[in-house]
């Protein structure tokens, strides 16, 4: 499994290179913002870092600022935003979450503690990222069997079937391209009777009257 | 209680230990960082200070505080603790002292680094 990027978003040089050393040891692609502008436009680019490690106080944009942005979006896997701040009021923490960040770190960081927030970070965007793609597989899979619920027009006299592109198809050619199924041909005892019997037994005249012409000859 | 040292000994082998194979030292790195980063911040607070902008005192000392905490400097940081609240509830009446207590508590511990980079680098 690739490690998943995080972002560390600070103006304070000092902390920013520490944390980044900490994620680096525990073996995460690192990147930087000296401020919440940049972090923002990092998390707002095609490739965003899975997981996002905020300053409180920066210079432009605060993070929980930075995390509204970043929840305002509606992503099937979103960032996971971890708060860093040396506040740790019970009310600094409470806001902080409510802005939509999933965590928070007070600094200076523990190294084991910031690891092990991170790696929680890193299972729940597995998760969701896991939970996507089963999503997005059911819902292929669902409008699939609606396609084949729908009302088909089927030629009365040769069964063929009109498919979405106004082409006729024989109805074995248009069920193995909408469903799983696939045939395997045979007779059944009424067709035996009717075609397959008839066919045997001028089969078997064909060549006793053969036979006959040979001995005569 | 006995005083705390300049620089936290378990916070320097923490730091020490960050350092990935191949890459440069992080403890040498971030030391030199504080020591490059750290005085114009001062700067910034003593004029701050001077001229009694709150919010300047406020945000130099908070992140004065982060760099800190992050190499274990816990006098320093104490000190910058006590700016960081006096500015946070807007009354810079006490600062100046803690201001010159901030100079001179910085130059010990810049003192103790380039101990440690010379030792190291031994």
């Amino acid at each position: 499994m690739i490690p998943l990027q995080v972002l560390v978003a600070d103006d304070e040089p000092v902390s920013r290179t520490v944390v980044g050393a900490m994620l680096k040891k525990a073996g995460y692609p690192v990147i930087f913002a000296p401020d919440g502008e940049q972090a923002w436009q990092k998390l707002d680019s095609d490739d965003p870092p899975a997981i996002a490690l905020l300053d409180w106080e920066m210079p432009g944009l605060q993070g929980p600022e930075v995390v509204q942005k970043i929840r305002s979006r509606q992503d099937q896997t979103p960032t996971y935003v971890i708060l860093l701040t040396s506040r740790d009021s019970s009310a600094d923490i409470v806001q902080g979450l409510r802005a939509g960040a999933d965590d928070y770190v007070t600094k200076p960081a523990n190294e084991d503690e910031l690891v092990a927030r991170v790696n929680v970070g890193a299972r729940v965007v597995q998760l969701q990222t896991a939970l996507a793609d089963r999503v997005r597989s059911l819902e292929e899979a669902l409008a699939n069997v609606r396609a084949l619920q729908t009302l088909l027009p089927m030629c009365a006299y040769c069964k063929s079937i009109r498919n979405d592109q106004n082409y006729w198809e024989k109805v074995e050619t248009y069920f193995t391209q909408h469903s799983n199924v696939s045939f395997t041909h045979s007779y059944c005892p009424n067709c035996y009777e009717r075609f397959v019997r008839p066919e045997l037994e001028a089969l078997e005249d064909a060549k006793a009257a053969q036979d006959r012409q040979r001995r005569k000859g | 209680m006995a005083e705390p040292e300049v620089l936290d000994r378990a916070v320097m082998e923490t730091l020490r230990k960050l350092t990935t194979p191949g890459e440069p030292d992080v403890l040498t790195e971030v030391l030199q960082l504080f020591l490059q980063e750290v005085p114009p911040r001062m700067d910034r607070l003593r004029n701050a200070c001077a001229v009694g902008n709150i919010e300047e005192v406020y945000r130099a000392a908070h992140s004065l505080k982060g760099s800190a905490g992050n190499i274990g400097a816990q006098r320093l940081m104490g000190v910058c603790r006590q700016l960081d609240e006096m500015g946070r509830a807007g009354d810079l009446t006490d600062a100046a002292p803690l201001v010159a207590a901030l100079g001179l508590e910085y130059e010990r511990v810049a003192a103790e680094i380039d101990r440690i980079i010379a030792t190291d680098s031994n």
